[in-house]
């Protein structure tokens, strides 16, 4: 076939810019590490990672939402084991009350006793998170939970408990409100504290009956907060697997992207060699094949 | 005899003289573009009878003609037109999938961020700081989406004034061709014979012409090339030209449009279906299947969110107990009226439904009776007799006025909404937390927010707001991938026309210094022979001394 000047340069500058191209990008997918240098690289690959991408800023997002959980339920369960031993304490006042050997003015020291237990509790009962929330208030995180009356005390919150989105299926309670921790299962522990304050001051041996029954709802108040308690330590402990579970995914995702969109760096490197070798014949055989003019010879 | 024998010697020498130009000529050009290589079409003198039998009376130049393959030719432009229109094309979506291409810069982590601080407003609905961090999230989101969008506008920008160079190019060459025909009848006319370089030139300006937009060329019989261009609109006709120009379009200014004069003085805007192929094409081409397509489906997403967003939002209370109120700002739908209409109506778009939204334009045209609706991506129309209607989402009304026959309306309903798209509260405390009012801890709306990033709340319940991103970015990129492959299979075509061509019409200089070789042995040669003629004379004349 007659072939023209024109086309043997024009062909031989053709395919040097082709290679040239591929070289350059392989070599801008070794520098930069990332097998889609844009999207049309891997159309596919490259909308999921997006995808995956925001599963996992999701999966992070989570993980920082158990953060929060936890430390809330931690401080919870803080407060709550201070209330099970004061609440414990206040039993072994109450036991030793019922000696009827004691005195009035014995009895007055038990009832002082009792008394800043009481004022302890409600402090314990108004505690606050480290945002400065108060734990025990349900959605009234601003206001106290308890304010202190002649009787008791009244509850100032509401019951709302706070839900925190701990997995993408899972809403946790991180609070109680203080009206159930304080004031459920069938007994009031500040007016059970009040009353026995009360019973205590009041001079004369106290009636063992009301005593009794006094004792009875301590022993109701206790097994309520460790009710509680066990509810939250069951909590804390589903977040702890689910940390787990949460980090495994996230090294899954983490795996995925970098299978989607990271070079393989030995093809690359192999790849890059051939594309010079050829690139380097090419422009060997180009030079060599231009020279040849019959003009050289006349 | 003698003379005789000197007129043989020069009519090869000028023969051979001839060759040798034609030879030098074709070196010359060996680069230039369009250059066809010329031949010397030579034969013998009519031979003279002198009873004997006849004797040849040396050679004669009949033409020097071009070594031209109209088929081949044709087969050129047609691949250069479509290579041209693919690689405008691939120029353009390129800079779209470089856009989309990184991941830290593009909507995802923006949005991501954005969803992150609602998150954090759930864990602490009370904190101001907390608040403060989705206000600033949101803020960058929305930032991001005018960013986006601006990029859009920037390469819509650049359509247009490629379009208008191409335009202004496009009456260049017609001017060019309708001088060249009008030198090449001339020169025809005159002589007989072809202007070769002429010809050549008028050919290359076909080619040239057939890069901006598709042309289809009619020889004429006296040599002349009608020029047609779109649905066979004459562009040259003989040594007259009929330009085309640019107009904004009737229906949204911010477009240009190619137009060209009818015959009774009314502008006639050229459609999509009517430029096809070459740069013109390709860039038009662009600007429908993938620009417009991308900022709607970009504006979809900021539409789609800021109204479920605001929608949730406004279920919730805020920090101090009030009923949330809008958190974004959404762009209504663009409504463009054609500037050729010539009833009074006012046509309303609201959008009533983002679920049922599409990425489409729609095309309102009224013909007397009836309005038709038709959906531009597909062109499917629906036909109502009077308004409102709701259409993909879209409440279409009619505002004010009374349409008049031909009356035509643009709607774009989502076109605006990355660029429109603003925060409507500025007060951490305006977030709405809350499901009950006067309940500081209360996060349950907050949730609810958060939750939306993952609700399919897109595309009739198809798509999350990352899902419908994710689409943009695949469609994008494969588009790019198939323009990627289509331009290089059509730059293969090109070239191996080209050299199909080439190896007839071009020149290769092996051959010319062969040529060169040869007319210089023949020049030598039939100098020999006058030579020869010379001394017999001599030698005659020396017999009489």
């Amino acid at each position: 076939m007659r072939i023209s000047t024109q086309s043997m340069f024009e062909s031989g500058a053709l395919r040097l810019g082709e290679l040239q191209t591929s070289l350059v990008k392989t070599q801008q997918q070794i520098g930069t590490g990332r097998r889609i240098l844009s999207p049309s690289d891997d159309p596919v690959a490259a909308a999921r990672a997006l995808e995956v991408n925001q599963s996992q800023s999701i999966n992070t997002q989570y993980g920082r939402n158990r953060q929060y959980a936890t430390n809330t339920l931690t401080t919870v369960e803080g407060t709550l084991s201070s209330v099970t031993g004061l609440l414990q304490d206040v039993r072994d006042i109450v036991v030793s009350a019922t000696n009827g050997a004691l005195t009035d003015t014995e009895r007055a020291f038990q009832a002082t006793a009792l008394n800043s237990r009481l004022d302890e509790l409600l402090g314990l009962a108004n505690s606050r998170d480290a945002m400065g929330n108060y734990v025990f208030s349900g959605f009234q995180t601003g206001t106290s939970a308890f304010v202190k009356t002649s009787t008791g005390a009244t509850y100032q919150g509401d019951a709302g408990q706070q839900l925190l989105q701990v997995e993408a299926t899972r809403q946790m309670a991180v609070n109680n409100s203080g009206q159930s921790v304080f004031q459920g299962g069938g007994q009031d522990v500040f007016k059970t504290l009040t009353d026995l304050v009360t019973l205590l001051q009041t001079p004369g041996a106290p009636a063992p009956a009301t005593l009794t029954t006094l004792m009875g709802d301590v022993d109701l108040a206790l097994d309520n907060i460790l009710t509680v308690r066990a509810s939250v330590g069951s909590r804390l402990q589903e977040l702890d697997s689910l940390n787990e579970f949460g980090e495994d995914r996230g090294l899954q995702y983490s795996q995925i992207l970098s299978e989607l969109q990271d070079l393989d760096y030995t093809q690359a490197l192999t790849k890059l060699s051939q594309q010079q070798f050829t690139l380097e014949a090419a422009q060997r055989s180009f030079a060599s094949i231009s020279k040849l003019s019959l003009f050289n010879f006349i | 005899m003698a003379s005789s024998i000197l007129g043989i010697g020069q009519s090869a020498l000028t023969a051979a003289q001839v060759g040798l130009n034609t030879a030098g000529h074709n070196i010359a050009n060996a680069a230039t573009p369009g250059y066809t290589r010329q031949v010397v079409v030579q034969g013998a003198a009519m031979a003279q009878d002198f009873g004997f039998g006849f004797l040849g009376q040396g050679a004669e130049i009949s033409t020097v003609k071009r070594i031209y393959n109209e088929f081949l030719s044709t087969q050129v432009r047609s691949a250069q037109t479509s290579k041209s229109g693919v690689d405008i094309y691939y120029a353009q979506i390129r800079q779209i999938d470089n856009m989309l291409a990184d991941p830290t810069s593009g909507l995802s982590p923006a949005l991501q961020n954005f969803f992150s601080g609602i998150q954090e407003v759930a864990s602490n609905p009370s904190l101001i700081p907390a608040r403060q961090a989705a206000l600033s999230s949101a803020e960058s989101l929305v930032a991001r989406f005018q960013g986006m969008a601006n990029r859009l506008s920037e390469i819509s920008d650049g359509v247009n004034s490629q379009i208008v160079s191409s335009v202004n190019e496009i009456n260049t060459y017609a001017v060019q061709i309708a001088q060249l025909n009008d030198s090449i009848g001339r020169a025809q006319r005159a002589t007989g014979q072809p202007p070769n370089d002429l010809l050549d030139q008028r050919d290359q300006l076909i080619l040239d012409l057939g890069k901006e937009i598709k042309a289809t060329v009619v020889k004429q019989g006296d040599g002349d090339y009608n020029v047609f261009i779109g649905n066979g609109q004459p562009l040259v006709v003989g040594t007259k030209t009929f330009t085309v120009f640019n107009i904004s379009s009737p229906t949204n200014p911010e477009k240009i449009e190619v137009a060209y004069k009818n015959s009774n003085g009314s502008t006639v805007v050229v459609g999509e279906a009517g430029l096809v192929g070459g740069k013109l094409g390709g860039l038009v081409e662009f600007r429908s299947k993938t620009l417009e397509p991308a900022q709607n489906a970009l504006g979809r997403i900021a539409i789609g969110l800021g109204s479920t967003f605001n929608a949730q939002h406004q279920l919730g209370y805020d920090l101090n107990g009030v009923a949330g109120k809008a958190f974004f700002n959404v762009p209504a739908p663009y409504v463009g009226p054609s500037a050729n209409n010539t009833g009074t109506a006012v046509l309303g778009a609201t959008i009533s439904n983002v679920n049922a939204l599409t990425t489409s334009d729609y095309q309102v045209s009224y013909d007397g009776t009836n309005f038709t609706v038709t959906r531009l991506s597909d062109n499917t129309s629906s036909v109502y007799a009077s308004f409102p209607q709701t259409v993909d989402g879209v409440d279409i009304s009619l505002t004010s006025g009374a349409a008049a026959a031909g009356d035509i309306f643009l709607i774009r309903p989502t076109a605006k909404g990355a660029s429109g798209l603003s925060l409507a509260i500025t007060d951490p405390a305006d977030v709405a937390a809350a499901s009950q009012t006067g309940a500081v801890g209360d996060n349950r709306n907050a949730l609810l927010l958060g939750g939306l990033q993952t609700s399919k709340t897109l595309g009739n319940g198809t798509a999350t707001y990352q899902g419908a991103f994710s689409q943009v970015v695949s469609q994008v990129g494969n588009k790019t991938r198939e323009l990627e492959l289509t331009s290089s299979a059509s730059a293969n075509l090109l070239s191996e026309l080209t050299t199909s061509m080439q190896s007839e019409s071009g020149v290769n200089l092996d051959e010319e210094a062969t040529n060169l070789l040869r007319y210089q042995q023949a020049y030598q040669a039939a100098a020999k022979s006058m030579q020869i003629a010379g001394e017999l004379f001599d030698m005659l004349l020396s017999i009489g001394r």
